[in-house]
């Protein structure tokens, strides 16, 4: 064993441009297919954080059937309306923590001479626990009747920022779409949500909001559950008690954040695969660089094979020693290829900080093994040339 | 020596070592095959979705309630502060002048039923001028009646599939069908279109616009679909649209107006930017490949170190050597070039004749690219083994064994 790893080092060794262009072509490859996975990863993982900060133990009911139309909500509901009251009546159901009703939609808000169109969400002021929110200054209105809307807002910090600047917005007053409201409190800064800037919205009573948007039913209703073991029970319980109340028709889709995810996560691994096959191409064709590579040796090294036939060495051997060179010259550039991808990954994210990637150690170890795969198939073809060669024809060979 | 001698003995030495030509051109032929056939595949998809566009008409504003300055979607937000009206869509028809159609657009769900069969289906309000406007027809009986908007009659058109599935065979015009808790008589059926635009035409059922918003108790349209009678004239009259819609409603701008050209030349460049980062990506594998050729290069130079002393000896210049070496690299990569071109372009013929409805074909810019680069790369790496026979001193290569 140890002659056969001196003897493929040697010959690997010998041709250093030789074997060091072999193991570029596989470290190449190796490096595109670490680094373009471990993009698709970083991404999957960053947009699924996302999620995660409004927690997960959530289920949203929409109205209309998500069958019909590609996407629920979208085009609105049926005759029979998905209501406040609904909203109220899951409440009930055991294990439920929190019910958020949502009625949602963009409008101007005016305040201080300043106006900004941005997103207005009408709530239950049990967001902050629901949603894990934060208010930074005053409160959301007093827990009560939902059916009735005061009209008081909190504010998102952007928007304070940009209506009321450094002043206090405590108390004031802003136009939300042509009527007066009262701000009562200031968000904490979340942040952006995929792009969305979360915090350049205004929260009022989802009564008032209505109100305001000419809305006849909610956009959508957010359940939050005690932990994820209730899910299955939630869900069901959930579709009971509204099928219920809708004469026994189901009109609205119920969706686990946990379904959406892993729907969401699936589309994200086929991409990352896809993108990571498309780069392996390059890892084929460097396979077929060591077949050629190995080939031409076995034709320039006929009289040693046959020498070492001659001290005794089987053919079993002979091919073992072809096929261990291979091996090696791709698990080597299978390493510097790692070493390159994720060399340019860190430097990647040092110059775009927000940069989402990520390798998984599973991933090294993955394309570790299948370099090695690599050279192994591409030497087969090579070593079984060298192991067919007559000893006696080979030792006369020029 | 000649040029003609040139790729006599290029191809000589490449016809030499066949096995060894041929994977060097097999690598090569592998990476461009792989850039042709992924472009072809993103330019399919481009040209679907613009074909999918098309279809609906390139005359078309669509008003969308909503001023999008904060999000990124417009019209996906349900509900703005100040709602379109029927009013708003009439106004548009009559004061606007280079305005031809317009059409305005109610949509809901609802269970529709005939006997004991029933479907949950889209239901779109909206006038007689929506045939045109999103070039329908009708294959029987006949479309939405021209009327008053706000007069709303208890009147369907049902979509292909609506029709099959709830009337089983049966002729559907002039029965009635419940939808919700609504008698309408059906008085057409739409022309099989399939799915456009994410919405399948023939799984939907049309009402007058007036009686849609009174089944799903709206006030304000979804959007409107604005028809302009010349394409020259577009610009324009989205400008008018937004001035009237600023006039009606007390000097706000409270609405967006997309134009069928900025979606299309939105999605169009994505899709574009998503194929050149695949092709990017593929062409990867044309470096691994000019790698090897180089590699297979170095290795014939070193064999041929005599024969390249007695070519010098014999009074052939460096340059001279420098030249057979390079054309050899480069007719090795462009006929690989050329083979992965034709294994490319067959995979995608085929590929068409399975999926029909997939325009896929490789755009120029890409064939010519790939080929540009395979023959490109074989010189770039045929350099370095060419150089390296060049300079060889001729007493010294003549000597060695």
């Amino acid at each position: 064993m140890r002659d056969l790893i001196r003897l493929a080092y040697n010959a690997v060794a010998g041709h250093k441009l030789r074997s060091g262009l072999s193991m570029l072509g596989i470290a190449i490859g190796i490096a595109s297919v670490i680094l373009l996975t471990s993009i698709g990863e970083g991404t999957r993982r960053y947009i699924l954080e996302q999620f995660a900060q409004f927690g997960t133990n959530i289920l949203s009911v929409v109205p209309g059937k998500a069958e019909t139309v590609g996407i629920p909500g979208v085009l609105g509901g049926t005759t029979r309306k998905l209501t406040i009251d609904d909203a109220l009546s899951l409440q009930r159901i055991s294990g439920v923590n929190e019910v958020v009703a949502n009625a949602y939609g963009s409008a101007r808000v005016e305040a201080n001479g300043r106006g900004r169109s941005v997103f207005v969400y009408g709530v239950t002021p049990n967001v902050p626990t629901a949603w894990n929110f934060r208010v930074r200054q005053g409160a959301f209105w007093p827990a009560g009747d939902p059916r009735r809307g005061a009209q008081v807002a909190v504010l998102g910090p952007s928007l304070k920022r940009e209506l009321f600047g450094e002043e206090n917005a405590l108390g004031r007053f802003v136009r939300i779409g042509g009527s007066r409201f009262r701000v009562i409190g200031i968000m904490e800064a979340k942040g952006q949500f995929i792009g969305f800037d979360i915090d350049d919205a205004v929260y009022v009573p989802v009564a008032s909001a209505m109100r305001l948007f000419n809305l006849t039913e909610l956009n959508e209703v957010h359940v939050v559950y005690a932990h994820a073991g209730l899910a299955d029970r939630v869900e069901r319980e959930v579709h009971r008690v509204l099928k219920a109340r809708h004469n026994d028709t189901e009109d609205f889709t119920v969706t686990t954040q946990k379904a959406m995810l892993d729907v969401f996560g699936n589309v994200m691994n086929m991409i990352t695969l896809a993108v990571g096959a498309i780069a392996g191409i390059s890892l084929l064709v460097g396979s077929i660089g060591i077949l050629t590579m190995m080939w031409i040796a076995v034709g320039e090294r006929t009289q040693e094979i046959g020498l070492i036939r001659a001290i005794g060495a089987t053919r079993q051997q002979v091919q073992l020693l072809f096929l261990t060179e291979a091996a090696a010259l791709a698990t080597l550039g299978g390493a510097f290829g790692i070493l390159g991808g994720v060399g340019i990954a860190t430097l990647l994210r040092l110059a775009i900080p927000g940069l989402p990637i990520h390798t998984p150690l599973l991933f090294v170890a993955l394309a570790v093994a299948m370099s090695t795969v690599t050279g192994l198939l591409s030497g087969v073809l090579p070593a079984r040339r060298a192991a067919a060669l007559d000893p006696i024809e080979a030792l006369r060979t020029e | 020596m000649t040029l003609a001698d040139l790729f006599r003995f290029a191809i000589g030495s490449l016809g030499g070592h066949r096995l060894r030509t041929a994977l060097s051109l097999l690598g090569m032929a592998i990476g461009v095959a792989a850039v042709v056939a992924l472009t072809a595949l993103g330019e399919g998809a481009r040209r679907y979705v613009i074909d999918q566009f098309a279809s609906i008409g390139t005359n078309l504003l669509i008003v969308v309630p909503g001023k999008t300055e904060t999000t990124g979607i417009p019209g996906m937000v349900p509900g703005t502060a100040n709602d379109i009206t029927l009013q708003d869509a009439e106004a548009v028809a009559r004061q606007i002048p280079e305005v031809d159609k317009v059409a305005p657009l109610v949509v809901g769900t609802e269970d529709v039923s005939y006997g004991a069969r029933r479907r949950q289906v889209p239901v779109v309000g909206s006038t007689q001028e929506f045939e045109e406007v999103r070039k329908l027809s009708v294959v029987r009986g006949e479309f939405l009646p021209a009327a008053d908007m706000e007069r709303g009659r208890s009147v369907a058109v049902l979509g292909q599939k609506v029709a099959q599935e709830i009337f089983l065979g049966e002729e559907p015009v002039g029965k009635i069908v419940r939808i919700g808790g609504w008698r309408m008589r059906v008085i057409g059926v739409l022309a099989p279109r399939g799915v456009q635009l994410g919405m399948n035409v023939d799984d939907m059922v049309l009402v007058p616009v007036g009686t849609a918003m009174k089944m799903f108790d709206r006030r304000s349209l979804f959007r409107i679909f604005v028809q302009v009678r010349a394409t020259a004239d577009l610009e324009q009259a989205k400008g008018k649209v937004i001035r009237l819609f600023k006039e009606r409603h007390d000097g706000e701008e409270d609405i967006t107006v997309l134009t069928q050209d900025a979606v299309v030349s939105t999605f169009s460049q994505i899709l574009g930017a998503l194929t050149l980062a695949v092709g990017a990506i593929a062409a990867i594998s044309l470096t691994v490949a000019g790698i090897g050729i180089m590699n297979v290069m170095l290795v014939a130079v070193s064999e041929r170190t005599r024969e390249i002393g007695l070519l010098r000896a014999v009074g052939v210049g460096r340059r001279q050597v420098l030249a057979v070496f390079l054309t050899e690299a480069a007719l090795l990569s462009a006929a690989g070039g050329l083979l992965g071109l034709a294994v490319g372009w067959t995979a995608i013929e085929i590929l068409v004749q399975v999926f029909p409805a997939l325009p896929a074909s490789p755009p120029p810019w890409a064939v010519g690219a790939a080929l540009a680069l395979s023959f490109g790369v074989g010189l770039l790496f045929g350099w370095l083994p060419a150089r390296r026979a060049a300079r060889l001193d001729p007493v010294l290569a003549l000597a060695s064994r």
